[in-house]
C-alpha cells in the first residue's frame, strides 16, 4: 500500500473513530448547571476532528488518483521486516503486563528485558549470557532504587508472595 | 523580594541533595543530548518518575539540569562524529565537525561549550527581567484571552509541521480530545468511560507522554535490526582536551554574533512551540549573512559554531519565560515541566510568580546554576559518552523500556497506567509512521483541560460569544492564530514567487494593530499607531518592488 492509499485508510478510520465517539458523547450526563455543559467541549472537538478528517480523506483520495502504485512484491519483502522489532516489543510488553499479577515486577521485568534482548539481538551463546547478565543487573538496580530509595511498592506477584 | 530570593537560593544552593540531583540531571542531560536517537524531551520525560518523591523545587531544578545539559550535549557527537546528537545541534555540525577534523577538536568543543554557557546566561538574565513583566501583562488576561492564547499556541505548533499542516491539526485536536476522557473538570461528570471504572480517572499525563514520546521513539530507533545491533557510534573517537581559554577569547572577539544569536534563541523560545531545533539553524543562517566573507562557513569557521550553540541554549530561557509568565509551554520540554508541576498541584500561569515566588525564583537560580554545572561536567561527560556509545541501541532500548514501565507504575501505584503507556506507545508509533507530528498532540494533551476550564469560565461570566472578538487581547491572539495557520501557504508562496506573499507581513501587522489600538492607556495605542505606519511603509515598499520587477520583465 502506498502512502496515499494508507492516508485514505487512516482518514476513514479517523472518521469511524469520530462517529463512535460522537455516539458515546450522548452518554454523558448533563446535570443542567449553567455554563459549559460536560458534553459541549468534547463534542465541539469531535465535530472539528470530523471536519479535518473529512478534508484529509478527500485530499488523500485526490492523491491516490495521481500517485503510482508500488509493486506489491516490494512491499511484501520490506513490510513485515521493518516492523518486526516493534512488533516484538509490543508483544513482549503486553505479555509482561499480563503476567505482572503472577510473577511481579522484579521477575517479570528481568524476563521481559532478557526476552526482548534475545529477540532483538543476535542469538549466540555468548550473547544469551550477556543478555541475562544485563537483564538481571539493570532491572535489579532499578527495582532496588524504586523499592528502597523512592519507597514505591512495586507489584510482588502471587508467585513470589507465596514465599 | 530579597527574602524570597534568599529562601529560593538556600533551597537550592545550601541543600546538598538538590545540588547533587541537579548535577546528576546535567550529566544525564549531556549524555541524552549526545547520544544520537535520544532527544532532550525524552531525557526530561524519563526524569519525571524520579521527581515524584522530590519537593517541587528539587524536581523542577533536576529537570532544568537535564534540559540545559541536553541542549549542550548534542554538540559532542556532532563535532566528533559529524552526527548531531539532537536536532538542536544540527547547525553546529556544519562547522564543528570540519574544525575537529582539521585537527582542532579541543577548540571546537571549547567554542561549543562556552557559547552554550554564554547563550544560556544571557537568556537567564532576560528570563529574570522579562518573565515577571510578561506575567504582569498576563494578569490582565480574562478567560476569553487565555482561551484564544491556547488556540494560538496550538495553531502555531501545527503550522510548524510544514507540509503536514493538516496532520498537525488533527494531532493537536486528538491531543485535546484525549484530555477530555474521565471526569470533566467542572461538574465531575463521567465522559468516555464506556462503563469501565479505570477510565473514570482519565488518562494520566505521564503514561500518555512516555507512551507517545519515549516508547514510540525507542521503537523507531530499533526498527533496523542491523543498525540496532551495532554500537551507537562506530567511528573512532578520542576524548579531546577542551581548550577553554582560547575558546573564551574567540567568543568575546565575536560578541556581536553572541548577542545576536542569543536574542534569536530567546525570541524563538518565547514563541509557543518553536524550539531549539529551529533557533540553531536561524542563528547559523544570520551569522552567515552577517559575515564579511561567508565562504569560510562549512569549513570550520568559529562563527558557525558560536551562533547555533549560543542560540539553542538561549531558547531554553525563552521557553521558560512563556512557561512561567503565561503557563503556555514554549516547547515539548516545557510542556513536560508543566505536567510535572501539575503533578505537584501547581498550575503555572500569570499568577505563578506571585503565588509561588520561592519556586519561581528557584527556577531562575537553577537555570543559572545548571549552566555552570554544564561547563564543569563536560570533560567527565565526554568520557562517559565515549563509553556509552560502545553499546548497541537494542540493549539501551530494552533497559529504558523496563525503566519506563517501573517509572509509570510509580506515579499512582496502579497497573492501568502501564496499559495506558502501552496503548499510547502504539498510537505514537503508528502516528509517527504515518507522518503525523507528535508535538501538537502533546501540547493538546497538556493544554486540553486548561482550555476547557477557561472556556467554561468565560461562558459562566457571560454567554456572549462576541467577547472573544471584542476583547483586545483575545482578538489579538485570534488574529495571530489565523496568520500562523496560514503561514505554511505564505512560505510556499514565497518559494514560488507569488505576488501576494509580499503583502502577507504588512497585512498581518495592520490586522494586529487593530486590537493594540483598542487597548487601554497611551503606550499601547501608540505602539498600534507605529504598527499601522510600519505596515503602510512595508506595503508601499513591496508594491514598489513589484513595479520594478514588472518593468524589468517588460524591458
Amino acid at each position: 500500500m502506498n502512502r496515499a492509499k494508507q492516508d485514505v485508510l487512516v482518514a476513514a478510520l479517523l472518521l469511524l473513530f469520530c462517529g463512535v465517539m460522537i455516539w458515546a458523547s450522548y452518554d454523558i450526563r448533563d446535570l443542567g448547571y449553567p455554563g459549559l455543559k460536560p458534553e459541549t467541549w468534547p463534542r465541539f472537538l469531535l465535530i472539528l476532528l470530523s471536519g479535518l478528517s473529512a478534508l484529509y480523506f478527500i485530499r488523500s483520495l485526490k492523491e491516490t488518483a495521481i500517485s503510482t502504485e508500488v509493486s506489491s512484491s516490494e512491499i511484501k519483502s520490506n513490510g513485515w521486516k521493518k516492523y518486526q522489532n516493534a512488533t516484538w516489543c509490543f508483544v513482549l510488553f503486553f505479555l509482561f503486563l499480563a503476567s505482572l499479577d503472577y510473577i511481579g515486577m522484579l521477575l517479570g521485568g528481568i524476563l521481559f528485558v532478557f526476552a526482548l534482548l534475545t529477540a532483538l539481538g543476535e542469538r549466540t551463546i555468548r550473547n544469551t549470557v550477556l543478555h541475562a547478565v544485563v537483564a538481571i543487573i539493570s532491572v535489579g538496580v532499578m527495582w532496588l532504587i524504586f523499592s528502597y530509595a523512592l519507597r514505591v511498592n512495586l507489584p510482588e506477584g502471587n508467585l513470589l508472595s507465596i514465599w | 523580594m530579597w527574602d524570597v530570593i534568599l529562601q529560593a537560593g538556600s533551597a537550592i544552593l545550601l541543600d546538598p541533595s538538590t545540588l547533587a540531583l541537579m548535577a546528576i540531571g546535567v550529566i544525564a542531560g549531556l549524555l541524552t543530548g549526545a547520544i544520537p536517537g535520544f532527544t532532550i524531551a525524552m531525557g526530561v520525560v524519563l526524569t519525571l518518575p524520579f521527581t515524584f518523591g522530590m519537593s517541587p523545587i528539587q524536581g523542577i531544578a533536576t529537570m532544568i539540569g537535564v534540559f540545559v545539559g541536553g541542549l549542550s550535549g548534542g554538540l559532542m557527537s556532532g563535532m566528533l562524529t559529524g552526527i548531531p546528537g539532537t536536532p538542536s545541534s544540527v547547525a553546529t555540525t556544519f562547522d564543528g565537525f570540519p574544525m575537529a577534523r582539521n585537527g582542532k577538536p579541543g577548540l571546537a568543543l571549547g567554542l561549543g561549550v562556552w557559547s552554550s554557557f554564554f547563550g544560556g546566561i544571557i537568556s537567564a538574565i532576560l528570563l529574570v527581567a522579562l518573565a515577571p513583566q510578561l506575567a504582569a501583562l498576563g494578569l490582565e488576561f480574562g478567560p476569553w484571552d487565555y482561551f484564544s492564547l491556547i488556540l494560538f499556541s496550538l495553531t502555531i505548533t501545527a503550522s510548524l509541521s510544514g507540509k503536514a499542516l493538516l496532520k498537525g491539526l488533527i494531532a493537536g485536536v486528538l491531543g485535546l480530545l484525549f484530555a477530555t476522557a474521565g471526569e470533566d473538570p467542572i461538574n465531575g461528570m463521567a465522559r468516555f468511560d464506556f462503563g469501565w471504572d479505570p477510565l473514570l480517572q482519565g488518562f494520566a499525563f505521564l503514561p500518555v507522554l512516555i507512551g507517545l514520546f519515549a516508547f514510540s521513539q525507542l521503537l523507531t530507533d530499533i526498527e533496523d535490526s542491523d543498525r540496532a545491533r551495532r554500537p551507537l557510534l562506530e567511528k573512532s573517537m578520542s576524548a579531546a582536551r577542551i581548550e577553554h581559554k582560547q575558546a573564551i577569547k574567540m567568543i568575546f572577539a565575536r560578541w556581536r554574533n553572541l548577542i545576536r544569536s542569543s536574542l534569536i534563541g530567546v525570541f524563538t523560545g518565547i514563541l509557543p512551540a518553536a524550539g531549539s531545533s529551529i533557533s540553531n539553524i536561524l542563528a547559523y543562517d544570520q551569522a552567515k549573512k552577517a559575515a564579511p566573507d561567508d565562504k569560510t562557513f562549512g569549513t570550520g569557521d568559529p562563527d558557525g559554531i558560536i551562533a547555533p550553540e549560543t542560540a539553542n541554549n538561549a531558547t531554553a530561557g525563552g521557553s521558560l519565560i512563556t512557561m512561567m509568565a503565561l503557563g503556555i509551554p514554549g516547547d515539548v520540554v516545557t510542556a513536560v515541566m508543566i505536567g510535572a508541576l501539575m503533578i505537584h498541584d501547581i498550575v503555572p500561569g500569570p499568577s505563578f510568580i506571585t503565588d509561588e515566588p520561592v519556586l519561581a525564583y528557584g527556577v531562575f537560580i537553577a537555570f543559572f546554576l545548571a549552566h555552570f554545572m554544564m561547563v564543569g561536567t563536560q570533560a567527565l561527560t565526554l568520557r562517559l559518552f565515549l563509553f556509552a556509545t560502545r553499546s548497541p541501541m537494542y540493549i539501551l532500548a530494552a533497559i529504558i523500556l523496563a525503566y519506563c514501565s517501573i517509572g509509570v507504575f510509580s506515579l499512582h501505584n496502579i497497573q492501568f497506567d502501564m496499559w495506558v503507556m502501552l496503548g499510547f506507545g502504539l498510537v505514537g508509533y503508528t502516528l509517527r509512521k504515518l507522518g503525523f507530528p507528535l508535538a501538537p498532540m502533546i501540547l493538546g494533551v497538556v493544554l486540553g483541560q486548561i482550555a476547557e476550564l477557561n472556556l467554561s469560565r468565560a461562558l459562566s461570566i457571560s454567554d456572549d460569544m462576541t467577547l472573544f472578538l471584542t476583547r483586545p487581547w483575545s482578538l489579538f491572539f485570534l488574529i495571530l492564530a489565523v496568520f500562523s495557520f496560514s503561514f505554511p501557504w505564505y512560505q510556499e508562496a514565497i518559494k514560488s514567487g507569488r505576488r501576494w506573499s509580499t503583502y502577507f507581513m504588512p497585512l498581518a501587522i495592520i490586522c494586529l494593530s487593530g486590537p493594540v489600538l483598542l487597548m487601554e492607556g497611551y503606550i499601547r495605542p501608540a505602539i498600534g499607531v507605529i504598527m499601522v505606519l510600519t505596515s503602510i511603509f512595508m506595503a508601499w515598499r513591496s508594491w514598489k518592488q513589484v513595479q520594478i520587477n514588472i518593468e524589468e520583465q517588460q524591458t
